[in-house]
């Protein structure tokens, strides 16, 4: 019972995580029907630069990064480390992807490797993060928030909400309600629900799609950055940026968006979480080993019973 | 459109190129390569010492990676970027028969034979049969295709090369000496104890310039063959337009996998190849998908579909890092780069779907 | 007629969740029959081919072309068994040559697996040899054996919509569909496809089922015309009969559209 509870806790925690990344996935390829292979490379971004403003940024202002209040860092490093995603997301966009706007998916699928490509080798260099690994130092204080036991004597087993936990379940939770309003509730989330819809027709109404498309990539680089800062905190040690540790973060990221109902945003929240369950259950009482093999199973078996996903909408091709 | 026009007596075949026939031409290339090969392995290593011999091997084995990904993303259309799994599939494959096929045959591990000896045609065979386990391996990978497009099925064959590193790097470790494998039950056998993530260290190194040659020549003859006949123009109808395809008797569906299943039994022979090669230990991480993306880049920029121009992209993208060594940190930064530009500026790639004497006729005309 | 129909269609009919594409489609096209299907935009013409082909599946009804029954066929088992198709918005390959275009359809009849493709055996060269004869015939007699080694995607409007014909032709079909060939041509050109039409069904003794807006030319040429509105089958017969039945008249001028 213990540790079914420890291990719930923990899919929720990484499950919402996935759900991050995978909403970036979901809502680039509702819009322009690719899979942005670069998406993961911003998640390596923002945990990078949150480890960048920890380790060197902090300390050169005076600060302490173990005295700055919790505060602070959700107020403002958090903001700052999206902020900047977000526009480096705008600028892969605009130089990369916009150029190809008329070309074929294909194409624009090949230069989606290409860009992550290029953003994992040149992190990779001396002059950005380098090419070994880091330790994040710890930014929140090793709280317990509460604890509970189950079983007597010998066999008691303790559960832990950890803070690092709840604040991870918090923030991407906050994010994802922001998310929502946004897409169901305001003029700017209709304008980018009708450019996914019909792209074409959505131009003839007077909706500034590049404008659109532009916004959509803040926004997932964004919540992807918020990811990455999350990530980091949960595991502090830091894989350099071409490590596959981060493609299998973004690879299992947009298997949560595909096993959703790619194109839904809800969808790729769903998926998320159960992603991380399955993910987690099967490593815990099956074997760790193989944790990644449960999740790409999972993919194919939905995939050929429901190719468009459990939220997606039945998709025909016009001849 | 005048139908009514009368039907003209004689055919108008002479309007076809000169073409040879007869069951001589069906072998002469594969012949004239086979000779080359053997020019390559008795008077390359003389002159231009080991170190750039291996370069050489490098560059056939990426060749026949290259040109067989290009029967499947350059033909038929797909977009698969889980080569280098079945170039695993087979180097393992290969490597666990020569390895301990040579214990159980010789009774001693190790090389066995000269050139064109026993050892040698034990290798050649391993290859082949790593070719055919890979194609099995292709057709199981290939079978989503059926009902996935574009870029799902990308994701099942990145999918594909990840689990199988991952499963790569349970087995145990590899046997290392006859008492230990003449004590090994049948639970020590399966998985097969291959190294784990350390790789299958201690793999024969037969691997030569002839047969990598010979290899690279049946690789490249079946894909231009392939090409210009009916079962591949089916083939590139399913790249051009799938439904349209269907309409004109194409079983979409089984060209998809025969595309697949051909591509990855080149991948897997290549694998046996790079198993053998001298200075490599295969290991897991070879599956991967960092590797993979390699062979999708020279196709990309070779141009799909263009044999000739994707096994040029091979020789250039494999010979020119290794000789700007120093410069390795930028390496892929550059073909990032490239692969980038290249589709904003030439999204064809460098040759299209054209062979690199069609420009040569072109001029001259 | 209908005991000796060669393509013999009954209550076919299909839904896209809940809007009904077509209903309750029949036709008996007999052998060398040339019949139209016309109706107002959306009306579910090519929807009906669509069905025909196997692109989509029939949720009720039957087909039969002969004797074979064509119900859950794959579009690829339908062309093999003699029903050919164009689109209306031409789909050819476009880089493949003219020549490799109508030569395509040689897979659909070969008898040489791969190996003896690969090892380029005599059977397999005289194969594709006739091949090529067999094509180069068919555009001699389209008059495009001098653009046989151009790629499709060159071709001028006019000779892409001819090169769409005669591939489909290259399939040795018994049924020949023919989605609005007329799109997009000149009054000229029109006059000229009309008499085509029928010259294709004499000669290569093929039913033709076309869709077609222009109303001059189906009337001229078909011999009965099917209409159809919103999915329904609202007039069958002879053009005369067409042409004066009210319900056609108020489907074209009235909400049809």
């Amino acid at each position: 019972m213990a540790d079914f509870t420890q291990t719930l806790m923990t899919a929720a925690a990484i499950g919402s995580l996935y759900a991050l990344i995978a909403l970036g996935y979901t809502m680039v390829y509702g819009i322009l029907k690719f899979i942005n292979f670069a998406h993961s490379d911003i998640v390596v971004l923002g945990a990078w630069s949150s480890y960048t403003v920890a380790d060197q940024v902090l300390p050169r202002l005076g600060y302490d990064s173990r005295t700055i209040p919790p505060l602070w860092i959700g107020a403002v490093i958090l903001p700052l480390i999206m902020l900047f995603c977000g526009f480096v997301g705008y600028v892969i966009e605009r130089l990369a992807y916009r150029p190809l706007r008329r070309a074929p998916r294909l194409n624009v699928l090949i230069t989606a490797i290409g860009v992550s490509l290029f953003l994992q080798n040149l992190g990779q260099l001396d002059f950005m993060f380098g090419a070994s690994p880091e330790k994040m130092p710890a930014l929140l204080p090793s709280w317990e928030l509460a604890s509970f036991s189950f079983g007597t004597g010998e066999a008691t087993r303790k559960v832990v909400i950890s803070l690092v936990d709840t604040m991870i379940f918090a923030t991407s939770g906050t994010l994802m309600l922001v998310l929502e309003y946004l897409v169901f509730r305001t003029k700017l989330g209709t304008a980018m629900r009708a450019v996914s819809y019909n792209t074409d027709t959505a131009a003839l109404m007077g909706i500034p799609v590049d404008r659109v498309i532009s916004f959509t990539f803040v926004l997932g680089s964004s919540l992807a950055a918020a990811a990455g800062f999350l990530y980091v905190m949960k595991y502090p040690g830091i894989n350099q940026p071409a490590h596959t540790v981060w493609v299998l973060l973004g690879l299992k990221a947009f298997v949560a968006a595909v096993i959703g109902g790619i194109g839904n945003v809800r969808g790729a929240v769903l998926g998320g979480f159960v992603i991380a369950f399955v993910e987690q259950f099967g490593a815990f009482y099956i074997s760790s080993n193989y944790r990644d093999v449960y999740v790409f199973a999972l993919l194919i078996g939905i995939l050929l019973v429901k190719p468009t996903g459990l939220l997606g909408s039945p998709l025909r091709e016009k001849v | 459109m005048s139908v009514s026009h009368p039907m003209p007596a004689a055919s108008p075949i002479a309007a076809t190129p000169f073409r040879p026939t007869g069951p001589l031409m069906g072998v002469l290339p594969l012949a004239i390569g086979i000779v080359v090969a053997v020019l390559l392995h008795v008077i390359l290593p003389g002159f231009v010492g080991p170190y750039y011999s291996r370069i050489v091997i490098d560059i056939g084995i990426a060749i026949i990676l290259a040109v067989s990904l290009n029967i499947v993303n350059g033909m038929t259309g797909q977009f698969s970027i889980g080569h280098a799994g079945f170039m695993t599939v087979g180097g393992y494959t290969a490597g666990l028969i020569t390895y301990y096929g040579s214990y159980f045959i010789w009774g001693t591990l190790g090389k066995h034979g000269v050139f064109l000896g026993t050892g040698e045609w034990l290798f050649a065979a391993s290859c082949i049969v790593g070719g055919l386990v890979a194609a099995g391996a292709g057709y199981i990978v290939g079978l989503p295709s059926l009902r996935l497009r574009g870029d799902y099925l990308a994701i099942v064959t990145l999918g594909f090369g990840e689990i199988l590193r991952v499963v790569l790097q349970q087995t145990g470790k590899v046997l290392d000496d006859g008492a230990a494998i003449r004590a090994a039950g049948w639970s020590q056998w399966l998985p097969p104890p291959v190294g784990g993530a350390i790789g299958f260290d201690g793999i024969p190194k037969y691997t030569n310039l002839f047969w990598v040659y010979t290899f690279v020549t049946i690789t490249v003859v079946v894909a231009y063959r392939l090409k210009h006949s009916s079962l591949g123009r089916a083939m590139i109808s399913v790249r051009e337009d799938e439904i349209a395809a269907q309409a004109m008797g194409v079983n979409i569906a089984r060209q998809k996998v025969l595309a697949f299943v051909m591509a990855a039994f080149f991948a897997g022979v290549a694998g046996g190849l790079f198993a053998h090669e001298r200075g490599v230990i295969i290991s897991p991480k070879d599956a991967g998908f960092q590797r993979s993306f390699d062979y999708v880049i020279m196709t990309v920029l070779g141009g799909r579909g263009s044999i000739s121009g994707v096994t040029l992209a091979a020789i250039i993208l494999t010979a020119l890092p290794e000789l700007l060594r120093d410069f390795e940190q930028y390496r892929l930064i550059v073909f990032a780069l490239l692969l980038i530009v290249m589709m904003i500026v030439r999204p064809q790639g460098l040759f299209g779907i054209h062979e690199i004497w069609h420009f040569w006729r072109r001029r001259s005309r | 007629m209908s005991a000796t129909a060669l393509l013999h269609v009954q209550d076919i009919g299909i839904a896209f969740g809940g809007l009904k594409a077509v209903q309750h489609f029949s036709l008996r096209l007999p052998a060398g029959g040339l019949y139209g299907l016309i109706g107002p935009n959306g009306a579910g013409k090519t929807t009906v081919f669509n069905l025909l082909t196997g692109v989509y599946n029939p949720d009720s009804g039957s087909m039969r072309l002969a004797a074979t029954d064509l119900m859950g066929r794959k579009p690829h088992e339908i062309t093999a068994s003699g029903i050919a198709r164009t689109f209306q918005n031409i789909r050819l390959f476009p880089n493949l040559t003219v020549l490799d275009n109508v030569r395509l359809a040689g897979q659909l009849r070969s008898r040489v697996g791969l190996f003896g493709t690969l090892a380029r055996t005599a059977e397999y060269q005289h194969q594709e040899d006739d091949l090529t004869r067999k094509a180069l015939d068919l555009l001699s007699i389209f008059e495009m054996q001098d653009r046989a080694d151009e790629l499709a995607d060159s071709l001028s409007y006019g000779h892409q919509r001819r090169l769409e014909i005669l591939r489909a032709l290259a399939t040795d079909p018994r049924v020949l569909l023919l989605d609005e060939p007329a799109a997009g041509l000149n009054p000229q050109e029109k006059l000229a496809l009309a008499k085509s039409i029928r010259a294709i069904r004499d000669r290569f003794q093929v039913a033709v089922l076309l869709i077609e807006h222009d109303m001059g030319l189906v009337m001229d040429i078909c011999e009965r015309i099917t209409v159809l509105d919103h999915g329904v089958t609202i007039c069958e017969g002879p053009p005369k009969h067409v042409q004066n039945d009210p319900k056609v008249i108020a489907a074209y001028l009235g909400g049809g559209g």
